[in-house]
């Protein structure tokens, strides 16, 4: 009865499963290939974690050094590393700067030159920061102190991940 | 900079920037303190990272340089000049040798240019904050003497 309704010719049978079975084990190969080359894209954009660094009423006008450790992973190893931030308030909001040299990547220090007071001072190649991170022409850095992004929770100061400016 | 990829990348980039190396000084013997002769040598690459960490855009540092401690002075001071030698002539105004074993103490006047010595603190009966503290505070005792040294030129080297 219902056989003479369909009439599948075991060509069409052959060609229906052969596609079938064919596009799905395409897709397992080509799954795979997408996911490992859009997998860094989308890690880039993820959510880095905040950890507490300091408490509200610590901080000052006066940019302060504060370290922190936070967990960092390389593949599958983990480990833990110590970063390092220079904070301080601007009309009463907490601005976080990164120390690392825009030029080659030393650590850059608040007044860490005496002839140049009110700046950012690169020991290795003299390169300058204004208090916002902004760098100074003439000096070897080409672009500002990267910020951290900031979060206040209560009396509590939170760092994520730095973002380039 | 660090001896990788990445750093070897960045520094044909900005090689003119990189004027200073950092060698570790690190000594092997199995027979006497084999254990202090690990701390020591342990100790030198955990302040040698954290050099490292702070000069990295001008300091590149170099593999260690080991020898045996039965190795005598001369020999190793010989083979040190020759790395320094090499070092120099390939750009390095200023070679900075780092160690914990103090007898380097009896050739430095021997050597090309600048060592520092540092006696090794006892960090594995510490906790780990406060080991990252001594640390610490070690380090920024030792910063200001390579910006001193930058300060001051590279030292002359005769032949």
């Amino acid at each position: 009865m219902s056989e003479k309704e369909h009439k599948v010719s075991r060509r069409q049978f052959l060609t229906y499963t052969l596609t079938g079975v064919g596009g799905f084990m395409a897709a397992g190969m080509l799954m795979p290939m997408a996911r490992f080359a859009l997998d860094p894209a989308l890690e880039a954009g993820a959510e880095s974690d905040f950890v507490r660094v300091a408490s509200l009423d610590e901080l000052t006008e006066e940019p302060q050094r504060f370290d922190f450790v936070v967990e960092q992973e390389d593949g599958w190893y983990s480990s833990e590393v110590t970063r390092v931030a220079w904070i301080y308030l601007a009309n009463n909001e907490v601005v976080a700067l990164s120390p690392v040299c825009t030029h080659l990547g030393c650590t850059v220090n608040w007044e860490g030159s005496e002839s140049y007071p009110e700046n950012f001072f690169c020991p290795c190649h003299g390169g300058r920061f204004e208090r916002d991170g902004t760098n100074i022409q003439g000096t070897p850095p080409t672009r500002p102190l990267d910020v951290y992004e900031v979060q206040v929770e209560g009396d509590d100061v939170y760092l994520g991940g730095t973002v380039q400016r | 900079m660090k001896w990788n990829t990445t750093d070897a990348d960045m520094y044909l980039k900005a090689s003119e920037y990189v004027d200073t190396a950092i060698i570790p000084l690190i000594p092997l013997n199995w027979k006497k303190d084999f254990k202090g002769t690990v701390a020591r040598g342990e100790f030198i690459s955990l302040i040698t990272d954290e050099i490292e960490k702070q000069f990295k855009g001008r300091v590149y540092t170099i593999p260690p340089f080991t020898y045996l401690e039965e190795e005598s002075d001369e020999v190793r001071a010989e083979r040190l000049k020759q790395w320094d030698d090499h070092l120099f002539k390939n750009g390095f105004a200023h070679v900075i040798y780092l160690t914990s074993d103090g007898d380097w103490k009896r050739v430095e006047e021997h050597l090309p240019d600048t060592l520092l010595w540092i006696p090794a603190l006892p960090l594995e009966n510490v906790e780990p904050s406060y080991a990252k503290d001594m640390v610490s505070q070690q380090i920024r005792q030792i910063l200001p003497m390579i910006t001193d040294k930058w300060q001051s030129g590279p030292k002359e080297r005769e032949s």
